[in-house]
Parts: structure tokens; C-alpha cells; sequence
């Protein structure tokens, strides 16, 4: 908990704290790495699901995995900013713990799709584990999205 | 591993019924605009325990009786504006919040349209404020 006093004490925070211009725009910053984050997200599982199928699979979700990562590093940056102007009282609010649990096992998701599609041919469908984790990816990044705006009700 | 993904499907419909619980539960928390408050005005009178002006909005945390109320109020810049700054007051100074309060009768939180504080008053939203 001190270590979240003492980032609510850093000068860039205090000034991101009181700013008229400068909160707004980190927040509409965070709103577009997330929109292009899920829009990415739910366009490869879509693509993994069945769905587009006119367009190649490897270099769909090649183009597409490096668009969500770097949105997902952009709301990173920008979310950790928000959170910093009151960290103490964010990290004690359960749908924001529930945020960041969704987001770490989005990650875990992530590894287990990765794995499981290793070793498939080039041009061979998914197989159901592959689906499975296909679905659970637009699950959970959109359970992602859905706890981060309840922060702004809690 | 999970060769047949059944596992996983099980795993994504107790997430898809956690999401809507969460869903259902968001309603009683809530500090995002007026929906989440009473209609009629409400008055609060109470010590100062803690002061924050900042983004998203400032609070007030205020001592009613041993009680702690979450005062919520406007942006920094509408705050401000109203004339509230860090020196209009400070923790042990006794205030008068009138606004609205939680629809959610356990819930010891309001969000405030106007304060007094050391005998000066600030309408934090002026077109909201009760009619003189």
C-alpha cells in the first residue's frame, strides 16, 4: 500500500492529477488501444472459429497478433497512468482485481492457443482445442473491456 | 492437453456466468454520472477526513457520527471552477454537502452539488443545485 501512496506522490502523477487536458486524453488514448485491441482479438477468433475464411490464416493472424500487441502495450502504458493518479483506492476495488485477473488469463489463454496449434500443417483447420481457445480469447478480452468501464462506476 | 477442448468449454461457460453476475452486481456500485442517485436532495453535515481533488473527480471522505461518507463531486477542472481548491478547506474542518445520495440505502455515498466549508459555499454543479 505505501508503495501505491508513493506513486500517487510522483510529480508526473500529481501533475496527470490535476490536469484539465491531460487525463482526457490519456483516457481517450487507453479507449482506442481497446477498441483496437478487440477488434483485433475478436477478427482472429472469428478467423480461428470458421468465419473469413477467403482470407489466408497465417498471414491474417500474423498482421493481426502484432496490431492487438501493440494496442494491447498502448493501453498498458496509458492504463497504468490512469491507475497511478489513485492507486490505493483502484487497487482495493474488486472489478478492477477482477480486470486484471481476466487479463491474466487472457495471457495464459494466449500460451495455451499457442501450444496447442504448434505443430498443425500449414492450411489444416484448427482443431477443437484450438476453437475452444479461440472462443474463450473473445470471452474473456471482452469480459476485459466490460470490468475496465464498471471502474469508472465503482 | 485437452485434446478434445471440453474442458475449455466448460471453462468458458463458468466465465460467460461469472461475466453476467458481474454485470448484475455493477448496479449497486456507482459514481459515473446521477443514475446511481436518489432523485430527491439530501444533506450531509459531517467532519472533513480526507480531501481529494483530482482526476477523474474529487471526493471528499467525511466523518458523520463515526461514520465515513464517500462525498463524491465534480472533475478537478469543474471543481475548481466552482472555487473549490486545496485551500478552501482541510481534514478536521467541519462541511455541509447538499446533493444526491446512493439509491442504495447501505451504501454511505452521495454525490454532492453543493458544499459549505468555513462559512463560504460552492456549487460544484450550479445547474444542479436546489432551487433558492
Amino acid at each position: 500500500m505505501d508503495f501505491l501512496v508513493a506513486i500517487e506522490q510522483l510529480g508526473a502523477v500529481r501533475l496527470l492529477k490535476g490536469s484539465y487536458y491531460a487525463y482526457p486524453i490519456v483516457n481517450a488514448l487507453h479507449i482506442a488501444s481497446i477498441g483496437v485491441l478487440l477488434t483485433s482479438v475478436w477478427l482472429m477468433d472469428l478467423r480461428v472459429l470458421g468465419w473469413l475464411r477467403s482470407l489466408p490464416e497465417t498471414v491474417f493472424l500474423r498482421l493481426l497478433r502484432r496490431v492487438a500487441l501493440a494496442a494491447f502495450l498502448c493501453a498498458v502504458v496509458t492504463g497504468l497512468l490512469l491507475f497511478s493518479v489513485r492507486a490505493s483506492e483502484y487497487a482495493t476495488l474488486p472489478v478492477f482485481l477482477a480486470k486484471m485477473a481476466l487479463i491474466v488469463l487472457a495471457a495464459l489463454n494466449l500460451v495455451l492457443f499457442i501450444v496447442l496449434g504448434r505443430n498443425r500443417p500449414e492450411g489444416q483447420a484448427p482443431d477443437r482445442g484450438e476453437r475452444a481457445a479461440a472462443l474463450a480469447s473473445a470471452l474473456l478480452w471482452t469480459g476485459v473491456l466490460f470490468a475496465g468501464r464498471f471502474i469508472g462506476f465503482a | 492437453m485437452l485434446r478434445n477442448g471440453i474442458g475449455r468449454f466448460q471453462a468458458s461457460k463458468t466465465l460467460l456466468a461469472g461475466m453476467l453476475a458481474l454485470a448484475m452486481a455493477a448496479p449497486a456500485l456507482a459514481h459515473h454520472g446521477w443514475s446511481w442517485t436518489e432523485d430527491g436532495f439530501f444533506q450531509l453535515e459531517g467532519v472533513i477526513r480526507g480531501i481529494y481533488l483530482g482526476n477523474p473527480h474529487a471526493t471528499l471522505d467525511v466523518d458523520v457520527e463515526g461514520e465515513i461518507w464517500r462525498v463524491e463531486l465534480a472533475p478537478p477542472s469543474a471543481t475548481t471552477r466552482a472555487g473549490f481548491t486545496e485551500a478552501s478547506a482541510k481534514v478536521g474542518d467541519e462541511v455541509t454537502a447538499i446533493g444526491n445520495r446512493s439509491r442504495d440505502s447501505a451504501e454511505k455515498r452521495m454525490k454532492a452539488v453543493r458544499l459549505t466549508v468555513n462559512g463560504k459555499t460552492y456549487d460544484v454543479y450550479p445547474n444542479r443545485v436546489p432551487p433558492a
